[in-house]
This record gives structure tokens, sequence and C-alpha cells, in this order.
């Protein structure tokens, strides 16, 4: 049995939970009366912490217990959403996400108490709860020491009440309401042994003998196999429902000897428990289960690479849809066999055929099926940026709006997994150095509230995400000043250098243009980690700006690995694809139109003056002898760059898939890859833009 | 590899050709062996790959072991064979000789260590069966110097 099966699953979910919660929080923090964000809040806060204990993370599970706690006491109306009570959860959220990272990274959870955030949350669920647990306690039915209990949940460990820490299940609870309801006593008691008695075992046996006639014992701590294997210290708790009053009870223990101290009190259900469905409660025992079958891989735990998170959540649509297809694939190929079966030769022949087209359908369909399973809507990334933005908003006091668009547009997996931190970084340096401070852009004009945008959409076989933000833009004079400054730079230099120059001097490592670092931002740690990320992932970045008017960042991403669209075109007797997206158009030209500039081809197009491409000389083609009067070039782009590649013949429009090559072997970074046409030859595509 | 440790350390390995040389390959390497196919041509790649095929789906680069061990190259004969050998999980690379002869049971003590190696890094030993002699190849170090090799 191997854990990292379930702790992916783990990750995944407190991933979403995490992410459900900060947007309900959000939600909560605009509208503080919204119950139904209370509950959803509630019940997230809870799987998480059943989740969390399930795996064995304690301080994430105690993190999210005290958070439940807190917003069990909103959910029934005990305590009001302030504004600071709103920051404390958003800090515990951070917390969580900080032990998920750990757990992604090593699999533990880290050694991160977070004592101050629990206090905190412990101090909201205080002074919110003291005001009311003074009224409960008028209408409750045990009015002496009751609302003291209840309200605590931890106990601590010099406590001697440690009955309070037993957990109760779902019927031992209703056990203890049906004995309420009769008028029996339900007490909760802890016996001390004396430390040098000799048989534990038999004096835990005569307490509970003892207590047997005068009532029954629902629940006790150890359990009482345990005790009587004499598995305990020196004390052990117990829940007893009894009509006898608390000093009877407390006499019938005391008098079996050795038995150091009673305490003993009436017992109340703990408010946190009872507000558990029971469906939850179920929930915990069955995780319980989990967890000792968990105990036994513990050992394989310890051992666990770092657990990256590779797993897919597939919509159950596509799944249905690939289960049809299959379905399909079956039928289809029971039809083969009937066919091969039809003595006719003639019949069979034309159904044969029928047959191969209707398997090539299903086929065709089974593959982008496949693929569009790896696709995730980027919205799972972005997602998460409204509350950065309101964090950033708070803590650098300005106000500002984040506006996204296209989180619907699809990317492939291991892309989505890496676009997180980049974006975060641009959306970082967007609100701390983009916008200006609120009193500057009433000076200036501009409106209040900044805004920065993040769109996202599809172009081609790209991904484009942009990042705009209606600030101050980037003061290039500045930046050249502060790369001469540190040194990036000499001042001939900075005084040669183009604005766009300039401009990329910023993804230079260390290099900031703020005067002064900030939290947020500033170390100069951002836009090249930025852009090494992206160009990893086989994109790029490009940055527009206008002084005062703001700054764009554009990230363009592949779509990787998915079907793309391709021009199959022939250079002497070879096969190859140029990915259609690059292309603009197909031109039919005379070899007299070439003309020379600086002994490079080159057509005159429209106006345009293109240079030309051999792709055979480039290819390591062999050349041929008689150039024919007429070439067909295929216009490709690169940004706004142009280039002709010069091809023999044209061959089609073709939907691929890209291989990789396979290692060992030399790939020129003009051949981005290789797709395996129909009739299984093994055709190379090109990458137009090392071409342009 | 271990699973093809038999007793006393013998190995089996397949015997390929070259010209009238005969090498042995571990067979624990051996992914599988394709009759010559297509292959289709890398512009740029080191001259001792021809290309890449298609083996089921999977590109795989092809290596020409003529041409890697500086000898003449040779037309494609009806006995031209592709091994498929996967020298680490996840890559495979296809290797071309003239023909596949068999499979031998060599014992460690019929190994020679000790050869003078022309070529390097590319032979483990030479092993000594019934009258003949196989050149062991070794896998890693014919794929290992290829970054050095262009």
């Amino acid at each position: 049995m191997d854990l990292s099966q379930y702790l992916e699953i783990f990750i995944d979910e407190t991933k979403e939970h995490l992410q459900s919660l900060n947007e309900q929080v959000l939600i909560l923090e605009a509208e503080p009366d919204n119950i139904d964000t209370v509950n959803e809040i509630f019940r997230s806060a809870h799987s998480l912490k059943g989740m969390a204990g399930t795996m064995g993370f304690k301080r994430m599970q105690r993190l999210t217990h005290d958070m439940e706690n807190v917003f069990s006491e909103i959910r029934n109306g005990k305590m009001s959403v302030t504004p600071d009570l709103v920051d404390v959860v958003f800090k515990c959220l951070d917390a969580i996400e900080e032990y998920l990272t750990c757990i992604v990274e090593t699999s533990d959870e880290g050694d991160n108490d977070n004592e101050e955030i629990i206090n905190m949350l412990n101090a909201c669920l205080d002074s919110n709860g003291k005001a009311s647990e003074a009224q409960d306690s008028g209408n409750a039915e045990q009015p002496v020491k009751e609302s003291t209990e209840s309200s605590e949940v931890s106990v601590a460990d010099d406590d001697k009440r440690k009955f309070l820490r037993i957990d109760i299940a779902d019927f031992e609870k209703n056990a203890i309401t049906e004995a309420k309801a009769k008028n029996m006593n339900v007490f909760g008691v802890t016996v001390y042994i004396d430390e040098n008695c000799i048989l534990k075992a038999a004096r835990a046996f005569l307490v509970f003998k003892g207590l047997e006639n005068i009532g029954e014992v629902i629940k006790s701590v150890p359990c009482v196999q345990d005790i009587e294997d004499e598995k305990f210290e020196f004390d052990f708790s117990m829940l007893i429902i009894s009509e006898k009053s608390l000093d009877e009870v407390k006499k019938v223990i005391a008098n079996v000897s050795e038995v150091k101290e009673v305490v003993i009190e009436d017992y109340e259900i703990p408010k946190d428990i009872e507000v558990v469905s029971s469906v939850q409660v179920k929930e915990e025992e069955t995780d319980k289960k989990e967890e000792t079958k968990k105990k036994n891989t513990q050992a394989a735990k310890s051992n666990a690479k770092p657990v990256a998170n590779r797993s897919v959540r597939v919509d159950i649509e596509k799944l249905d849809d690939l289960m049809n297809l299959v379905s399909e694939l079956i039928i289809a190929k029971n039809g083969l066999v009937s066919v091969s079966n039809q003595e006719d030769n003639r019949t069979s022949m034309q159904s044969f055929n029928e047959q191969i087209e209707y398997l090539e359908r299903i086929t065709t369909n089974l593959h982008e099926s496949v693929m569009k399973v790896r696709m995730v809507p980027i919205e799972s990334v972005v997602n998460r940026f409204p509350r950065m933005i309101r964090d950033l908003s708070k803590k650098l006091g300005k106000e500002m709006e984040l506006i996204m668009t296209g989180e619907e547009t699809e990317l492939d997996r291991t892309v989505i997994d890496e676009i997180g931190d980049p974006l975060m970084h641009m959306l970082r340096n967007a609100a701390d150095h983009g916008l200006e401070p609120t009193i500057e852009r009433l000076k200036l004009g501009k409106p209040q509230v900044g805004t920065i945008r993040l769109n996202a959409y599809q172009d081609g076989n790209n991904v484009t995400i942009e990042v705009e933000d209606d600030g101050s833009g980037i003061d290039v004079e500045k930046v050249k000043a502060s790369a001469v400054k540190k040194g990036h730079i000499t001042e001939e230099q900075a005084e040669m250098m183009q604005e766009k120059e300039a401009i990329d001097l910023l993804f230079r490592p260390a290099f900031s243009t703020a005067e002064k670092i900030s939290d947020v931002s500033g170390r100069g740690v951002g836009l090249d980690v930025v852009k090494n990320k992206i160009e990893g992932l086989g994109g790029d970045v490009e940055v527009s700006t206008k002084l005062g008017e703001g700054t764009k960042f554009t990230i363009r991403l592949p779509l990787t690995l998915a079907i793309i669209q391709a021009l199959m075109v022939e250079v002497r007797n070879e096969k190859y694809a140029i990915p259609l997206n690059s292309i603009v158009t197909i031109e039919d030209v005379l070899v007299s139109d070439i003309k020379y500039v600086k002994q490079k081809e080159v057509i005159n197009l429209r106006g345009m003056v293109i240079p030309l491409v051999r792709l055979d000389k480039i290819l390591d083609c062999e050349p041929i002898e008689e150039e024919p009067e007429n070439l067909v070039i295929v216009i490709v782009k690169k940004g706004d760059k142009l280039a002709g590649l010069v091809i023999d013949n044209l061959l089609g429009q073709q939907e691929i898939v890209i291989k990789p090559l396979g290692k060992y072997i030399n790939i020129h970074k003009m051949i981005s890859g290789a797709t395996i046409l129909g009739d299984g030859e093994v055709a190379l595509i090109i990458d137009s833009n090392s071409l342009v | 590899m271990e699973e093809n440790t038999l007793v006393n350390g013998a190995k089996q390995y397949i015997v390929v050709k070259l010209d009238n040389e005969q090498y042995g390959v571990d067979i624990s390497y051996i992914d599988n062996i394709v009759r010559m196919q297509q292959i289709t041509r890398v512009p740029k790649a080191q001259f001792y790959f021809p290309g890449v095929i298609n083996l089921r789906g999977e590109i795989i680069p092809v290596m020409n072991l003529r041409l890697k061990f500086d000898l003449e190259d040779k037309e494609y004969t009806n006995t031209t064979r592709i091994l498929i050998v996967k020298p680490e999980s996840g890559a495979k690379i296809g290797i071309l000789v003239d023909e596949v002869r068999e499979v031998v049971t060599l014992e460690e003590d019929s190994m020679e260590k000790a050869v003078y190696d022309e070529q390097g890094t590319y032979l483990l030993g030479v092993g000594k069966y019934k009258d003949t002699l196989i050149s062991i190849l070794n896998i890693h170090g014919i794929i290992a110097d290829l970054d050095n090799a262009w």
C-alpha cells in the first residue's frame, strides 16, 4: 500500500478547500451576515480538519479545528463577523497553505505550530464567547459549572478533569441526550490511582464493578479492554449515566482502596461536538479506520520522495465521453469480427471498408477526448488572486481592484502547475510598483481605485495571459539609472540603449527600481524568476509600458503536447509539418521577383520586405539541379517579424500530435518535435520561431 | 539488470554482426528487435544517427552502429535489424546492425576484460564462445559520449 496515493488526494482536496475558503471568506467580508457563506466555510474547515487528522498532520488539524470552532460559534449566532476576525481567518488560511506547501515538498507538515494564530483565534472566541455564554447559562439544564466547561474546547494538560478530553461519538452523544431527557445524571469521572498501587487493573476493575451497580459506564478512556490489560498510567476517565447523585457516585469510587483521587463533575456534551452532524461524525469514524490502515505505511512515508502533485481532476462528462468511445470501439471490433465471418466476398469487402471507416472515426475521437482530459481551465490558478489583491490592498494602503477575464481558457495540466508563481509575481509587481498610492492617483486625476487586469485567451497554439495595470508605467530613465548604479551596465551603454532593451533590464537577476524594499516586492528576485520559469515552459514574456498610463506584461505559453493544426509541406521528398498558428499566408512567387539585401534573399510582398529562408538548405537536403520558375513560400510570423520559408510542395492541413524525438539524438532547435502520419511515416515539425 | 545473472555470473547476450565481427549486447537491455523499416532523416543530428523510426506510435532515434564504429556504410539488406535498446527507463534507442545471430550464455570466466579497446569506452570486454570471439558492447558507453561526439 502506498501512502502517496492518499497524499495526492489529500493535497488536491486541501487545495480545493483552501480555495473555496478563501473565496467564501472574501464574500463574508463583504456581507458579514451571509449565513450560507458561514455554513460553507464551516463545512470546508471541518473537512479540512478531518482530512488533516486522517493523514496524521496534527498541527494542521489543530489549527483547522480552532478555526472550525470560531465558525461554529458564528453559525450558532453567538459571534458576529468583524474585520479583525476576517483578518485572523485569512492568516489562518495562509498558515494552512504553508503546511500544505511543506507537505507537497516533503510529505511532512513541518514543525511550525502557529501558536500565535491559534491564540488569536481563541482570543476571538473568548471575547465574543463570554458575553453569549452568560446568556446561555441561564437557560441551560445544568446551571452550575457547565458554562465554563462547555466553552472550553481544549483542556490544558495540567487540568485534572481529563474526562473533558474524551471524544464522544454519535451514539454516545445520543445516549447522553436521552439520559438527560429521562432526568438521569451524566457524570464525567477521572479516577487517579495511587502511584504505589501494584494491581492497577484490579483497582480499576473494582471501580467499574462498583459503578455498574449504580449506573452505566458509556465510555471510558482508555477503553475497558486496555484498562483490564493494565495499559494505562495512573488515571483513567469515563462517562457514566446514573440515577444517583454526584456524591453517591463519588463515594462508590472512593471506596475502592488505593484510589488517590476522584474528579467527578456533571458532564455536558462539548459544544464543538454538538454541532457536528451525524454524517460528519461517520466520516470521522471512517477516517479513524483509515488512520490505523495508514499506520502500516508510516514507515514507507518516511522514505517517500518529495511529492509533486501529478493528478488531474476530470470532469465526469469527459470520462463519460471516453467510456462511450470505448464501448463504440468494442462494437466496431465486433463488427469487424462478424464481417470476417461473412462468406460472400464482395459484400464482405464493402462492409469491411465501412467498419474501418467507423473505427477510424472512433479512434480520432478517442484521441481527442484523452487529450482534453489533460486540459485544465486556468481558473484553478487565478482564482486565488482576488484574495491576494485584497491583502495587498490592505497592506500597501492602496485602493485597487482586480478584473479577471478568460479564466475558462484551458491549458495543459503541467503548464497550469507552473504558471501560478510567475503570475503572482507579476500581480504583486503591478500592485506594488505599478499602481500609485491613492493620494497620488487623485492628484493625477486618475480614478481613485487602481485597476489590475488579468486577461487570458487562446491564440492559435498559444495561450496568452496579460497582466495590465493603469499605474505609473515604467520610467525607462530610472531603470537605466538604477542599472548603472548597480553596475549592470555602464553609462555609455545606458545612453545607447533603446527603450525596449532598457525594459529588458528588469528581467535581470537582482534588479529592482523600488526605492525601498517592502514586504511585497522590491527585492529584485521577481522578474528574472518569472522569465526563467516561463521560458522553461517554452513561452515568452513581453512588456509594454507607457509612462504615467500603465504597464502591460504579456505572457505567451504553448498549449503543449496537445494536438495542433499544422500545414504539411514537402521539401524534396521529405515531409515536414509547420504549425498553422505561426503561418500568415502562403505565396506563389516568381524566382525573378527575389531581391537581394545584404546578399540575403528577400521578397517584397505588398510593401513589406520579407527575408527568405531556403528550407532545403537549412535542412541539408540535396540540392536540385534546376530551379523551378515559381517558388512556394510559406510566410510565418514571430511577434511582428515575418519570414518566408521556401518549400517544394504543399500537402495540406492536418491535425497532428506532437511527439518527442527521444533522447540521445541531437536535435537542432529548428525542429520542435515529430509526428506520426496516417501511413505510419514520421514527419518532423519545424519550429518556425527559430527561423524568423 | 540482475535478472540476467544466471548461475556463477553467467549472462545472456544477443549476438549481432557488423561485417564479420561479432558483438554481444546484454540481453537485459534489449526491448525488442525489429526489421529494417523506413527511417525519417533528422537534419543536423549526429552523423551516425540516420534518423528516427515509428515503433508503434513511439518515435525512437536510430543509431547506425557501423557509422558509430567508423565503418563504411552499407546498403540495408534483408538481414539488417534494429535492436531496440532501453538503457534507462523511459528512453529507448534503436541500434542498426547488419544481422542478429543468436542468444548465447557467457560465463564470467570466459570473458576477457582487459582488451585493447581502440574504440574507447565502447567495449566491455571480449567473450569466448565455442571457437569464436564476441566483443561485448558497452551500451552506456556507446550512447553516453554523444554530447561530445558532435
